[in-house]
């Protein structure tokens, strides 16, 4: 199980990898590479020419400033699962970035790749919608910012455009506040069965759930029932409308599941 | 007491080294990452193979365009079936009249056969080649059901061949007229899905011709050498002296690296015929698809009991899927369903037994050995039986089982199948599992948490683990065979036939002579894995090295302190029952000044040899061949698991897990425990999580470990362990104890899963059983309910 | 920019020492240390990124070898489980070895070095954050159970 062959870019600058992206049709970007070389090795994925942004300089930071979070694409998972500012203000984030896959895996995977992988069962996607995140993309013609929820348009499908990078996230820290997460796998590690983000508010409910669409699947309504039965009615109900891409019973199922087991997490913090 | 009796008595009841938690010979190598597996093998200018596959499950092979794939830079050879004629034949494939090409010829019959092997100067070149390989099928329509494959539907797997590749019946006199007086009846069927054994280390190949002897040298990753020499020996059409097979560091086997592979043939062929130093490797993508599968079988069961939960006759009809061909050299599908077959009544007096077994060809990989064989299938449809019966009449499946488990004084037993069964510790296992269980407690908080709605379920598993078979994995070599070899600096080399994979028989084997010896066992090598050393032997499989290779072990090691008594007393003028050793000297009994080293000895035997004794052998060389009386021995054992199923999501979790196990006299507690913990995490696979899934065109859909799911450090429990030792009548007391732990537990965690799930009416018949499953019975009973 | 197409000379760190050699990109980082540089102790369970036999350090942090190109390996350290052997065993690998934390062997390398990063990161961890540190990793022959029982037993500097 090898790779074909290609030839590999390596970048000093965003402005270099936009320039490469541009320059060769065929190629694609390595962002870690955790989803990407499998399928390459099984040569599922066969790009003439690799362009690694993992030397970009500054390519993983993290700041806050007047309630905006922004964040580099090139963060891997494992430094924004221990990011102390992420920790502290966007803990949800910190939780769930701390659920791909495993240790050695999220130490050279990244937020960007992620992101533009579109996993319909990966966590970030959908964190990032939930968050309500702007992404920034960036190409030789310059730079254009997209809402996450604009962003995934469905099955591994994104707005990128051929010769764009997603270099930039951008969220409002309070936007994190009252987001909870939880999700369901069959290990520790492995793609999500159903997970979700519930964000709740006095007047306002929001859900994103993952794995039990062909991308992350986001609504609002109003508040929800304080009463257990009626809430899980809703969930159910809620749930019973998603087009899972197998065992649409038992996603389903576990959709209402998600849901509510967040929203009893959110509870007990905020209580 | 004299003090030399008192020696004795001592050194007779405590050996130092044999039931002592040694630490292994082999760790150092392993641990610092020194040691030699297949693919760190290097020859010079050695070349690669990669393999074109079946991507049909059935089909005509029409035409193979290799014009591109020639052309690929690095390609330096392809083979097809034309230009590698070889095939393997197992007995069972011979007598149906099938064999299996190296390479497919005209028709594919399963996915991942292989078709095309090419030659090149790396894997990445090979693969590069791969690619460009075209082939035109004509699609047959794949044979995939079991039941409808064994009436020849929708067609034969093999033209001339009816698919029903085996069949045998069985039935105990009296049976009919038992079955039909029983009170009480009851119907089930079971079913276990396709698994492997799925080694860290994958399967795979190395060929060169030894340029100093002009034989054929192969470096495999298998369990038994000389079985390997042997059959690539026939199917090369070279003799054995011809060929020298090489065993490296093994990384895991389970059985599934008993077996030869076309591919195997395909290396040695390159090797032989166009002296080309060769390698291949399978990928985890091959190892899914190709290397053997196993427990593909169905049982229709029937149970008559009474109604105190005494079970008087079962009746099986037992299918298994062989796939396209007979694993070679033996077929899983027969082993599954034959020796299960034999042991389905378990630990239990169940007097009447009637079986019909079916064995089909089909469109699939063919099924071999995967640890345990026919006994995880036979424990789990055994101790399913056993729970179905306690369901039935609202009674403790404890005390169904203590109703029907033999007791002591019935030993030897011979059970309904004919099987006779060695003394073990049938019920006194039952009852210390459960009282380190605390069993009754644990009940009552059982019905308490019901009532909170939590489901925790307590799964019993007693079992039997035929071991030491003379005939097994390891062929029809009901022997093993050990030489010890004292140095002439008395350093000690032994050498046997066995194909370890990480049971440390380095370890085992030298604590058994250097307890004979009386020799440090630091001083003690011990060499396997390679022909031109090691003395022929059946190799490792069925649970045979400890027993049998123990027993060749304490042979050559009694022999051997023979050999060094009678020297020493030659030497030191005393009567030889006099001489003790011990510390690495032999003495006089009572005086130890008055003693010559092993290592004075040594050079006495080799170099000073007119100071031997008339009719002295000059050297210290002994080879010693141990068979068993018994055709086997039966260790035996009770697990319980205890499991929580989350009643929203199906998720299971194991809340604690306890192993009383017999395998006779111990020889290493620590090495005993990891084989029993490994036996239960796969156990836990095979129960809850590894499914090899084929669509409808007979394409294997888990070709990937994301899809074939591996228990990990998070899904097994700690486990607690208790050993009970019951020895056995062979060498040492020893009994086999390298598969009992997965033979009991995948019907200890699906007992345990159908006890949780009592108050929703649901008890696992499949194995897998999956979360979503779970919760699917849920809904239906609360529908029902409803 | 730096664009590489056919073979092309990299240098990397790997224990501590430079190597400089021809690889193609194509070159997965745990076919050119175990081929190229003959340092077979990193073993390939899967090359697809689930089995973790594969795992090194780099930069102190486990990686999984089949998920990286070697040529991506420039300017980082990598150490194997020859660099971590270099100065005999360390106290985790004799406590391997005391509990008897391996049988076959082949997936020992990357657990011992998973372990030790998490014992630099980690140094009282509790059993469930040892277990869920080598959840990446596959052990087919121990049920685990030996494993974090070695690495509790280095955590706490018992020694043998």
């Amino acid at each position: 199980m090898k790779p074909a062959p290609f030839s590999y870019i390596r970048v000093a600058t965003v402005e270099e990898a936009a320039n490469a992206l541009s320059e060769y049709t065929d190629a694609k970007l390595l962002a870690g590479g955790q989803s990407l070389i499998p399928l390459m090795n099984y040569r599922l994925s066969k790009p003439t020419v690799l362009i690694d942004l993992c030397g970009i300089e500054a390519f993983a930071s993290v700041s806050l400033k007047d309630d905006v979070f922004t964040i580099r694409a090139g963060i891997t998972h494992q430094s924004l699962h221990e990011h102390p500012l992420v920790r502290a203000y966007a803990p949800v984030l910190a939780e769930c970035a701390g659920e791909v896959g495993h240790w050695a895996i999220r130490n050279r995977g990244t937020l960007g790749g992620s992101l533009a992988h579109a996993d319909p069962a990966s966590e970030l996607p959908a964190a990032m919608v939930a968050l309500d995140a702007r992404f920034v993309l960036t190409s030789v013609r310059g730079e254009r910012t997209v809402t996450a929820r604009d962003f995934y348009l469905g099955l591994f499908t994104t707005d990128l455009a051929e010769d764009e990078i997603l270099t930039r996230i951008h969220f409002f820290a309070s936007s994190a506040n009252r987001i909870h997460f939880a999700e369901i796998a069959r290990r520790p590690g492995d793609f999500a069965l159903s997970g979700a983000f519930v964000r709740v508010e006095e007047s306002a409910t929001e859900i994103t759930w993952f794995g039990v669409s062909d991308m992350p699947y986001h609504l609002t309504l109003d508040a929800l029932p304080v009463e257990e039965k009626a809430r899980q009615a809703l969930f159910t109900s809620l749930a019973s409308t998603l087009e899972p891409l197998d065992q649409t019973v038992y996603r389903r199922k576990l959709a209402a599941v998600v849901a509510e087991r967040a929203y009893l997490k959110g509870r007990r913090v905020q209580a | 007491m004299s003090d030399a009796l008192h020696h004795l008595q001592k050194n007779a009841l405590k050996p130092k080294y044999t039931g002592a938690r040694v630490t292994r010979k082999e760790d150092a190598r392993l641990l610092t990452g020194a040691s030699r597996y297949l693919d760190d093998i290097e020859i010079p200018g050695m070349y690669e193979i990669a393999f074109v596959r079946s991507q049909r499950s059935a089909a005509r092979i029409c035409a193979i365009h290799l014009d591109a794939a020639q052309a690929t830079p690095g390609v330096k050879r392809i083979l097809t079936a034309k230009e590698c004629p070889c095939f393997f034949g197992s007995a069972e494939d011979v007598a149906n009249g099938v064999v299996q090409p190296a390479l497919a010829r005209d028709v594919v019959r399963y996915v991942g056969e292989p078709i095309v092997a090419i030659i090149a100067e790396t894997r990445y070149a090979a693969e590069d080649a791969v690619e460009r390989v075209q082939i035109d099928y004509e699609p047959l329509q794949p044979v995939l059901a079991m039941r409808e494959s064994l009436l020849d539907q929708p067609r034969r797997v093999h033209e001339k061949t009816p698919n029903r590749m085996f069949h045998s019946e069985y039935q105990t006199s009296g049976f009919e007229d038992a079955f039909q007086a029983a009170p009480h009846h009851l119907v089930e069927v079971f079913q276990t899905h396709r698994q492997t054994g799925v080694p860290l280390e994958t399967r795979g190949l190395a060929a060169t011709i030894d340029p100093g002897s002009g034989r054929l040298t192969i470096y495999a990753t298998h369990q038994s050498p000389h079985g390997l020499r042997g059959d690539m020996a026939v199917a090369l059409g070279i003799e054995e002296n011809e060929l020298r097979v090489i065993v490296p560091e093994v990384g895991g086997a389970f059985g599934i690296k008993a077996h030869a592979y076309p591919e195997y043939l395909v290396v040695a062929y390159a090797a032989l015929k166009y002296k080309l130093p060769v390698k291949w490797i399978s990928d985890r993508t091959e190892c899914l698809l190709t290397d053997v599968h196993a427990r593909d079988d169905i049982h229709e069961v029937e149970v008559a009991f009474e109604g105190n939960g005494r079970i008087l006759a079962i009746r099986d009809h037992l299918r298994a899927d062989a796939g396209a061909y007979s694993a070679f050299p033996f077929c899983g599908a027969i082993g599954e369903t034959v020796l299960a077959s034999r042991v389905l009544t378990g630990p239990y007096t169940i007097p009447h037994l009637a079986t019909t077994i079916d064995c089909t060809y089909s469109n699939k990989t063919p099924l071999g050995a995967y640890r345990g064989v026919w006994g995880p299938i036979a424990s789990f449809v055994q101790e399913g039986i056993v729970d179905r019966v306690a369901r039935a009449l609202h009674l403790d499946p404890v005390e169904v089982r203590r109703v029907n488990m033999i007791p002591d004084e019935l030993f030897p037993y011979t059970n309904a199948a004919g099987q006779a069964y060695d003394r073990g510790s049938y019920r006194a296992s039952l009852e210390k599992a459960l009282e380190m269980l605390n069993y009754d407690e644990l009940r009552a908080q059982q019905k308490t948490l019901r009532d909170h709605g939590k489901y925790i379920g307590i799964g019993i598993s007693a079992f039997v683990e035929p071991t030491a078979m003379a005939q097994s994995e390891a062929g029809s070599v009901p022997y093993e065979s050990a030489t010890i070899r004292i140095e002439p600096n008395g350093s000690v080399t032994a050498a046997f036939g066995l194909g370890p994979s990480g049971q440390g028989h380095e370890t085992t084997m030298a604590q058994l002579i250097a307890d004979e010896l009386g020799v440090d066992l630091k001083d003690i090598v011990v060499l396997h894995g390679d022909t031109d050393s090691a003395p022929f032997g059946g190799g490792t499989g069925g649970s045979r090295s400890g027993p049998i290779g123990g027993g060749a072990a304490l042979k050559a090691g009694r022999a051997m302190k023979e050999k060094l008594q009678t020297l020493a007393s030659h030497l030191l003028e005393a009567a030889k029952e006099d001489v003790q050793l011990e510390d690495g000297k032999a003495f006089v009994a009572g005086v130890p000044t008055r003693n010559f080293s092993i290592r004075e000895l040594a050079q006495v035997a080799y170099t000073d040899v007119l100071r031997l004794p008339e009719d002295f052998p000059v050297g210290l060389e002994v080879v010693a061949r141990y068979q068993p009386k018994r055709p086997v021995t039966f260790s035996n054992g009770t697990h319980i698991a205890v499991v929580e199923v989350d009643a929203q999501t199906g998720m299971i979790e194991v809340l604690d897990y306890v192993v009383v196990n017999d395998c006779g006299r111990l020889i290493n507690p620590l090495i005993v425990e990891g084989q029993i913990q490994g036996g239960v995490a796969q156990g836990l696979g095979s129960a809850y999580l590894e499914e090899l899934r084929y669509d409808d065109q007979g394409q294997v859909t888990t070709t990937t470990l994301a899809d074939y799911l591996l228990p990990v450090a998070t899904e097994v429990p700690r486990m607690r362990i208790a050993h009970l030792e019951t020895p056995s009548s062979g060498e040492g007391g020893f009994k086999g104890m390298g598969e009992g732990s997965l033979i009991a537990s995948p019907a200890a965690f699906a007992n345990a899963v159908s006890d949780a799930l009592e108050p929703f009416a649901f008890m696992v018949s499949a194995l897998p059983v999956t979360p979503d499953q779970i919760l699917a019975a849920i809904d239906r009973s609360r529908d029902s309910m409803a | 920019m730096k664009t590489i197409q056919a073979t092309q000379s990299i240098t990397l760190n790997i224990n501590g020492q430079t190597h400089s050699l021809d690889v193609e990109p194509r070159f997965l980082l745990s076919d050119v240390l175990r081929h190229k540089l003959g340092l077979t102790g990193t073993h390939v369970g899967c090359e697809h990124g689930v089995c973790g036999a594969c795992t090194v350090l780099v930069d102190g942090k486990p990686e999984r070898s089949c998920l990286v190109f070697a040529i991506q390996a420039e300017g980082s350290s990598v150490e194997t489980i020859e660099g971590l052997s270099a100065d005999g065993m360390t106290r985790l690998q004799r406590a391997f070895q005391e509990h008897h934390a391996l049988q076959c062997g082949f997936c020992t390398p990357a657990f011992l070095l998973t372990a030790t990063a998490l014992l630099k990161q980690t140094k009282d961890p509790t059993e469930q954050d040892i277990r869920e540190a080598i959840s990446g990793n596959i052990c087919r022959c121990t049920g685990y159970q030996f494993i974090v029982d070695a690495i509790l037993a280095a955590a706490k500097g018992e020694e043998a």
